[in-house]
């Protein structure tokens, strides 16, 4: 299928990454995104492939989350190019897109059963008149087995962990076969336990040629996974591959006064939790 | 003294077949919409289009004929409905509009009630309806928008759980939230119109906002919320109608079925409040 014949429509989910050619998943150029009219973030210019991971870094309101409302098209984009599989970001169209949220948006005593839960990622497709078929029903199996929840699947959700929750919530992401996969601070409050197995999911996806961007605090969760790593601070500070952008003199251009450490092997800014 | 022989046989008087299919209708579709009013945290807001609707059927009863109150509910319950969408996508807090719509339109209700000749008798059946006179025609209309009402959130069911359960993620799913809570808003509305002039105005709250309560208490998955919430509404409605003939035939002491009813589910809600707090079970989706 040629790009043109797709339209605005992400690559199928079968498709593999050699299948989709050179074009980029993410292409930012000069973009800024504003609430309300106010630009919150602006000058980034971004590119990241299929298969890589990137990993967004800065200090509380330097714009991570920001640039995730912008990729789904929640936010106007204010200045320069937004494409998301080679096509124009159009509000709403969120297809091929799985979408991480902070795990606070939920409600914690919503009486739903996990597996109904993962389910929801299958909801856009499933439409309004239609019950779940076969392949939504297996796309939740496949779902769940990766994230290591098929035993939990008729837990109430409430009822788990919140590690597991996490985990369920990256379930239902997933379940909708994303091809882009973006992440809200992820691994906030995890045990070692559900952050291995969290990075262990991730590694897996980037297998299978999924893109993935997270923002984090975690610097060596950056370094742990993530092929670049875009610096914020209500601008790009910095954006290229992992080693080369974490530096001190970057870190301390994005964090500000904030005093970064930088011995051989990681890079430790006092204050955050990592 | 009424005789156990006509307690058994009332399905043979036709003004009380008329209100237990009235009832019935009305506790299947305030069973299904009162759900979703629990899950979305919506009782406030119910509360404001109910008293809203108050001067429409004021006005109806007074300055038009048999089909006036519908009408006129449904006109305030639309006026309403926009005016809370218009101001909450303008930024208002969702509290502050209702305060203010709650508060205005019920007075304009109170204004035109007392400008009427029978002012006390109109404002008790506006406030607690004439279940046990309902016309063929209001048993119709009950029927037809309790069924607009219901397709209308079933339309919208996946994205009404989504948006209640995480708004963040509905939104981004590509869900348009503005329509998502325009939609329930109307089929709330349609429920305050069937139900306002058959149980009364004042009372509307109550078949709608107890069980969906009730079962939240009890329920750990969407189907058993429902299906608690819709046996409740039913079943609560029938006793409290059969309640109200008893006592009203029986005992000869005129009790409103309205009232009786609102009576029969607020006693539920505080036994199911009570049997939960004794048994304890550990339901962390219990009373909100």
């Amino acid at each position: 299928m040629s790009q043109s014949a797709r339209g605005n429509n992400p690559p199928p989910a079968d498709e593999t990454p050699s299948e989709l050619g050179t074009v980029p998943t993410i292409e930012m150029a000069n973009a800024a995104f504003a609430y309300e009219g106010v630009v919150a973030l602006d000058h980034v210019s971004i590119k990241a492939d299929a298969g890589e991971a990137l990993a967004l870094i800065g200090p509380n309101g330097s714009g991570k989350s920001t640039l995730l409302r912008g990729l789904l098209g929640l936010l106007p984009l204010a200045d320069g190019s937004v494409k998301i599989f080679g096509h124009k970001r159009r509000p709403g169209v969120t297809e091929g897109i799985g979408y991480l949220p902070q795990q606070e948006s939920t409600e914690p005593n919503f009486p739903i059963s996990l597996r109904q839960v993962v389910m929801m990622g299958r909801y856009r497709r499933i439409g309004f008149w239609r019950f779940a078929r076969a392949s939504d029903r297996s796309a939740v199996n496949e779902a769940l087995e990766m994230t290591g929840l098929t035993a939990r699947a008729r837990a109430r959700f409430g009822s788990l962990s919140g590690g597991q929750q996490q985990r369920g919530l990256l379930a239902r992401a997933l379940a909708g076969k994303p091809r882009l996969l973006l992440l809200d601070e992820p691994f906030n409050g995890l045990d070692q336990p559900n952050r291995a197995a969290l990075l262990a999911t991730l590694r897996e996806l980037k297998l299978r040629g999924v893109t993935i961007v997270v923002t984090t605090h975690d610097l060596d969760l950056a370094r742990d996974v993530c092929d670049k790593v875009l610096l914020l601070a209500g601008t790009q500070v910095a954006f290229g591959p992992t080693n080369q952008v974490l530096t001190l003199e970057n870190l301390q251009a994005a964090f500000g006064d904030v005093q970064v450490e930088v011995d051989e092997h990681r890079v430790v800014i006092p204050g955050h939790d990592h | 003294m009424i005789t156990l022989d006509l307690l058994l046989h009332f399905w043979t008087m036709p003004f009380m077949v008329r209100a237990v299919i009235v009832i019935v209708t009305l506790g299947v579709t305030a069973g299904v919409v009162g759900v979703f009013v629990n899950l979305r945290g919506l009782e406030f807001l119910t509360d404001g289009l109910t008293h809203a609707v108050f001067p429409g059927i004021a006005a109806g009863v007074a300055f038009a004929s048999s089909g006036g109150p519908f009408w006129g509910a449904a006109i305030a319950a639309a006026a309403a409905t926009a005016f809370l969408s218009l101001l909450a996508r303008r930024g208002v807090s969702s509290d502050a509009a209702v305060a203010v719509v709650l508060v205005a339109m019920f007075s304009v209700g109170v204004v035109i009630v007392s400008r009427s000749h029978d002012a006390s008798g109109q404002l008790e059946q506006l406030l607690f309806g004439h279940l046990f006179t309902v016309s063929v025609t209001e048993v119709i209309v009950t029927a037809v928008i309790g069924a607009l009402a219901i397709a209308t959130v079933l339309i919208t069911v996946r994205s009404q759980v989504m948006t209640a359960f995480d708004r963040d993620a509905a939104r981004a799913a590509g869900y348009r939230l503005t329509l998502v809570d325009l939609s329930l808003n109307v089929a709330i509305a349609l429920v305050v119109v069937s139900a306002s002039i058959a149980v009364g105005n004042l009372l509307v709250i109550a078949i709608l906002i107890v069980p969906g309560a009730l079962a939240r208490v009890w329920a750990r998955r969407l189907t058993s919320l429902f299906t608690i919430a819709l046996s409740f509404a039913v079943l609560g409605g029938l006793a409290g109608l059969v309640g109200a003939f008893t006592i009203s035939v029986g005992l000869d002491i005129p009790i409103p079925p309205g009232a009786a009813i609102a009576a029969v589910f607020v006693a539920a809600y505080l036994l199911a409040l009570l049997l939960f707090v004794i048994v304890r079970r550990p339901n962390a989706g219990g009373p909100r």
